[in-house]
């Protein structure tokens, strides 16, 4: 009997030390009650302000926290349980989850009258359906008519039409109903390349999903990112960021990667990848563009942003069969033609879309007054400005480099009218390396 | 030769009842620090709502005061003192002053030195506080 109880002593002591040592060794709680919620969370009890970088200026952590876009249990100290609820793993702006992360009127899913209807438009966005992909191969084997999208990756509505090639509605694309056996084979090997989709295994094609997959840069891709000397061999990993100076590199986990192969619906990366190392490192005029491909020094010397609108990156809206009715930036936007110089546009409001850009983006201290040029649809391409000498200079979004842009009029160009596209200027002013 | 017990040594059966109220007492000793803990534990205080500026004669006619822990601006205007919120009617950024009134370092929204909204994404002007002055002669910024 006193045995007995002498061990239940012992075992009641064992297990109060045992909770004062548990309880000595968890960390103090952290809390932050950010402006924007005023709700206490205790993200930061773990995640200390030194490890996770803001993760931009205009979502500073003070205001915004950590919940109001990751979502998480905000009172837990359990990271099991602190992370049960997050939204979208570690990327809130994964599109099935994008509408609670980075939604609101007052946020990224406002009026389209007021550029912000963000979300809305990369939903329905070529990039987000693979709706022109989907329709070529499908019309290529016969499983539809014409070259129209039915289909994309996820069944998408718009229930108001801008353009005249806006569609009001695409089904899911499900391989599972498909009877071409190529069709099966296309959606097992080709639907890597759409903002809802993991990217293909490797370091070039690191990248989120949804927003992020542009929007939230990639470190150590093996590709040299602007303005800092990426590793060849290190190891790929998004960094806590977002940012709208976006580098090529960043559009390259998708782009000019390689090719699909339409005999065998298989695809081939570019044949220069192999050869890569860190003797013979990467450098833009060599990675930017696949082997095969025709460009300019300004196509590879400028980020895509420079001259891709976001009309055309994020959608305008509509949803489209194909990537040629969204995209229709050409040279002569910025070029002009012999007969026209660039359209442009004075900013005569404080509250002007290109203002706006400008300040998340401050590579160009644009100003009520200032001309800007822009597109053909009226999008401005803000970081271009006339100077008061009748000039154009152009500001690189990534780099901040300036550029003095050559105007077509005046030249010893010999463009035809009719031929404006950019293909016809590759014939001259193509690079050769 | 055989040894014999000493009786100094404690025995068996003392031992254990030793043992037993010294772990008792030292588990008692440990349980009633938790308890103590326990009953001991205070909440975070909640943010104070009321901010004491000190005497009004700190703050000279014309002036422009950031008050930072109250996230606010004491303005000594013709009209008497008047206070504004610092806090962006937009997602809650803390605006900073400049020449020409405040400006959001978020978002770019812009208002004048009177906290009116000159440029969104704001689409309010920045929040009046209420600044009276006690029978001391000091100034009480109230935030609600």
């Amino acid at each position: 009997m006193k045995r007995a109880l002498v061990s239940a002593s012992a075992l009641l002591l064992l297990a109060l030390a045992l909770a004062a040592w548990v309880e000595s060794r968890r960390a103090r709680p952290v809390a932050l009650t950010p402006t924007l919620t005023g709700q206490p969370e205790y993200c930061l009890t773990c995640h200390d302000r030194a490890s996770v970088p803001e993760i931009s200026p205009s979502h500073p952590v003070k205001a915004f926290g950590c919940v109001v876009c990751h979502g998480g249990e905000r009172l837990a100290l359990d990271a099991a349980l602190a992370h049960s609820t997050l939204r979208g793993g570690r990327n809130p702006s994964d599109l099935s989850v994008v509408e609670a992360s980075c939604g609101g009127s007052a946020c990224h899913s406002g009026a389209a009258s007021d550029q912000r209807d963000h979300i809305q438009r990369v939903q329905t966005s070529v990039q987000a359906t693979y709706a022109g992909a989907i329709a070529q191969i499908r019309y290529a084997f016969g499983a539809q008519p014409d070259l129209q999208a039915r289909l994309g990756v996820v069944a998408i509505a718009d229930p108001e039409i801008t353009t005249g090639t806006g569609l009001p509605a695409l089904d899911a694309f499900d391989p599972a109903q498909e009877t071409s056996p190529a069709v099966q084979k296309f959606a097992q090997n080709c639907l890597n390349c759409h903002l809802s989709a993991e990217p293909r295994p490797g370091p070039q094609y690191t990248r989120f999903t949804g927003c992020a997959a542009c929007h939230t840069p990639v470190a150590g891709t093996g590709v040299q990112l602007t303005g800092a000397g990426g590793q060849v061999n290190a190891p790929a990993q998004p960094i806590h960021r977002l940012t709208i100076a976006i580098p090529y590199s960043q559009c390259n986990a998708c782009h000019n990667r390689g090719n699909y192969d339409l005999r065998n619906l298989q695809f081939n990366p570019r044949a220069d990848e192999a050869g890569r190392s860190a003797e013979r490192p990467y450098d833009r005029l060599h990675d930017y563009y696949q082997p095969i491909a025709q460009f300019t020094q300004c196509e590879y010397e400028l980020d895509c942003v420079d001259c891709h609108t976001t009309g055309e990156a994020m959608g305008d809206g509509d949803i489209h069969s194909n990537k040629a009715e969204a995209q229709y930036i050409q040279c002569r936007t910025c070029h002009g033609t012999l007969a026209e110089p660039p359209l442009t546009r004075t900013i005569g409001d404080a509250n002007d879309l290109a203002l706006r850009l400008a300040f998340l983006n401050p590579v160009i201290d644009l100003q009520v007054g200032d001309a800007i040029v822009v597109t053909e649809k009226g999008e401005p391409i803000w970081n271009m400005r006339q100077r008061p000498d009748g000039a154009f200079e152009l500001a690189g979004k990534v780099t901040g480099a300036r550029y003095t842009v050559p105007l077509v009029a005046n030249s010893q160009c010999k463009q035809k009218p009719d031929q404006q596209e950019s293909r016809y200027c590759h014939e001259c002013h193509a690079v050769q390396r | 030769m055989n040894a014999m017990p000493s009786n100094d040594r404690i025995n068996r059966r003392d031992f254990l009842a030793l043992a037993t109220k010294g772990l008792l007492a030292l588990g008692g000793l440990l349980a009633f620090g938790g308890v103590l803990r326990f009953l001991g534990y205070a909440p975070d205080p909640a943010p104070p709502a009321e901010f004491d500026l000190g005497p009004a004669a700190n703050y000279p006619p014309g002036s422009r005061t950031v008050i930072p822990p109250a996230r606010a601006v004491l303005l000594n205007t013709p009209g008497g003192f008047a206070a504004l919120s610092l806090v962006c009617p937009h997602l809650g950024c803390e605006v900073r002053p400049d020449s020409d009134g405040f400006a959001c370092p978020c978002h770019g929204s812009r208002f004048d030195g009177a906290g009116l909204l000159l440029r969104g994404p704001a689409d309010r002007p920045l929040r009046t506080l209420r600044v009276e002055q006690n029978a001391q002669g000091n100034l009480i910024l109230s935030l609600n």
